[in-house]
């Protein structure tokens, strides 16, 4: 998550860092550019004044609006995988405090799509819908889909004693002449 | 607890469940004679053939495998108590009938190793099926109201099994809401009405769901 490249712009001229931005002829970042970093680089710059964060692209008015039509629908591992996260973290970093409420609202309404499909459904049917969703909703289904998967495991029989690891083990051999066992 | 298969997300895999649900009493009539047992959750015995006795459950799937007993079907295990069970269940939608804690867990048990015990087996077991569906199928619609203002649920009498099931998933549902709608993630630009203050002092307020 830490590595999801974040618009920044400098607020101060860097020398000697050219590589951050590749659209630069010198060595150096001037004051006032505009460059795309991982978050944890933006995050420190951040700290030390060094750069200003803008509002990450997945944020925009453009998501907010799709999100209100049809949240389920949207495509939001293709905007970001770690939208719910990013935005977390970057909260307390812009200026834009309605992005938490954002992140619930796109939350809450995309929950009962994950709720009504992640218990019932065959994971072959939910290949369709399961790309759409975000490390955190992808977590929470896949929570629901092994705890019926066990259970109806469970149901149908099968072995019910199970080795326990340590019986399956080797014993290892102490006498001082052999090589240590890995 | 103590033997959980994962400590992470604390739930009970479906054997280890099946495995407390072994605890339950239930009767058992021997056909032979024998002394009583001394177990360390307690004594049980002397058993006298044809007479009744009341056993842990793992005790009785022990002697009715050796051929030691016939295994008395519990009451509600009746294709009368499920029939009715079942229509109450699906008339009350907001509800849960009252069922063992360990009925899923119990019926399999039963019908894995006493079928010849129970009577309309096939009729019994597709009741218990039909009930687990309906009452599932409420879990999910109960589930479907949780919002960021949700602290707690209260599922009355949902089974071991029941919960099991759904836990990794509602864990991780609260969480996840819980972090969204902390006030540190909602700022506030202005007073935008009382709702909002609500949010701010969660301590001791507690939602409870009306099921």
């Amino acid at each position: 998550m830490e590595e999801e490249p974040m618009s920044v712009v400098f607020q101060v001229g860097a020398n000697g860092v050219g590589l951050l931005d590749p659209g630069s002829e010198t060595n150096n970042v001037e004051k006032g550019a505009k460059v795309d970093l991982p978050f944890w680089l933006a995050h420190d710059l951040y700290l030390r004044q060094a750069t200003s964060i803008n509002v990450p692209a997945c944020f925009n008015q453009k998501t907010r609006k799709e999100i209100q039509a049809d949240a389920a629908c949207v495509d939001l591992r293709m905007r970001c995988p770690y939208f719910y996260e990013l935005g977390c973290k970057t909260v307390p970093l812009v200026g834009d405090k309605s992005i938490g409420s954002f992140l619930l609202q796109a939350f809450s309404s995309r929950y009962k799509e994950v709720l009504s499909k992640s218990h019932s459904t065959p994971t072959t049917t939910a290949s369709k819908f399961l790309p759409r969703l975000t490390k955190e909703e992808t977590q929470l289904f896949e929570a629901a889909q092994s705890s019926m998967a066990s259970f109806k495991k469970w149901r149908v029989g099968g072995s019910r004693l199970e080795k326990a690891s340590i019986l399956g083990k080797k014993r290892k051999t102490t006498l001082p002449i052999d090589p240590p066992s890995p | 607890m103590a033997g959980q298969s994962d400590p992470h997300l604390s739930i009970f895999s479906a054997p280890e469940v099946e495995f407390l649900a072994e605890d339950e009493v239930i009767e058992i009539v021997p056909n032979i004679r024998m002394e009583s047992l001394h177990m360390i959750c307690g004594d049980f015995g002397p058993f006298f053939p044809q007479i009744a006795a009341k056993v842990p459950l793992w005790l009785a799937v022990a002697l009715k495998r050796r051929g030691k007993c016939a295994i008395r079907v519990p009451e509600w295990m009746s294709v009368e108590r499920l029939t009715q069970a079942l229509e109450a269940e699906r008339e009350s939608p907001r509800e849960f009938q009252t069922l063992p804690f360990h009925y899923v867990e119990i019926s399999r048990l039963l019908f894995d190793h006493a079928h010849d015990d129970i009577p309309d087996e096939y009729m019994v077991r597709s009741l218990i099926e039909d009930i687990r569906d309906v009452r599932f199928h409420k879990v999910e619609t109960g589930l479907e109201s949780i919002s960021g203002r949700t602290h707690a649920v209260k599922l009355k009498n949902l089974s071991a099994m029941e919960v099991n099931i759904v836990r990794p998933f509602i864990i991780r549902t609260l969480q996840a809401f819980y972090k969204h709608d902390s006030p540190q993630m909602i700022q506030q630009p202005e007073a935008t009405g009382n709702r909002r203050s609500q949010v701010a002092d969660r301590g001791p307020r507690r939602d409870l769901r009306p099921r």
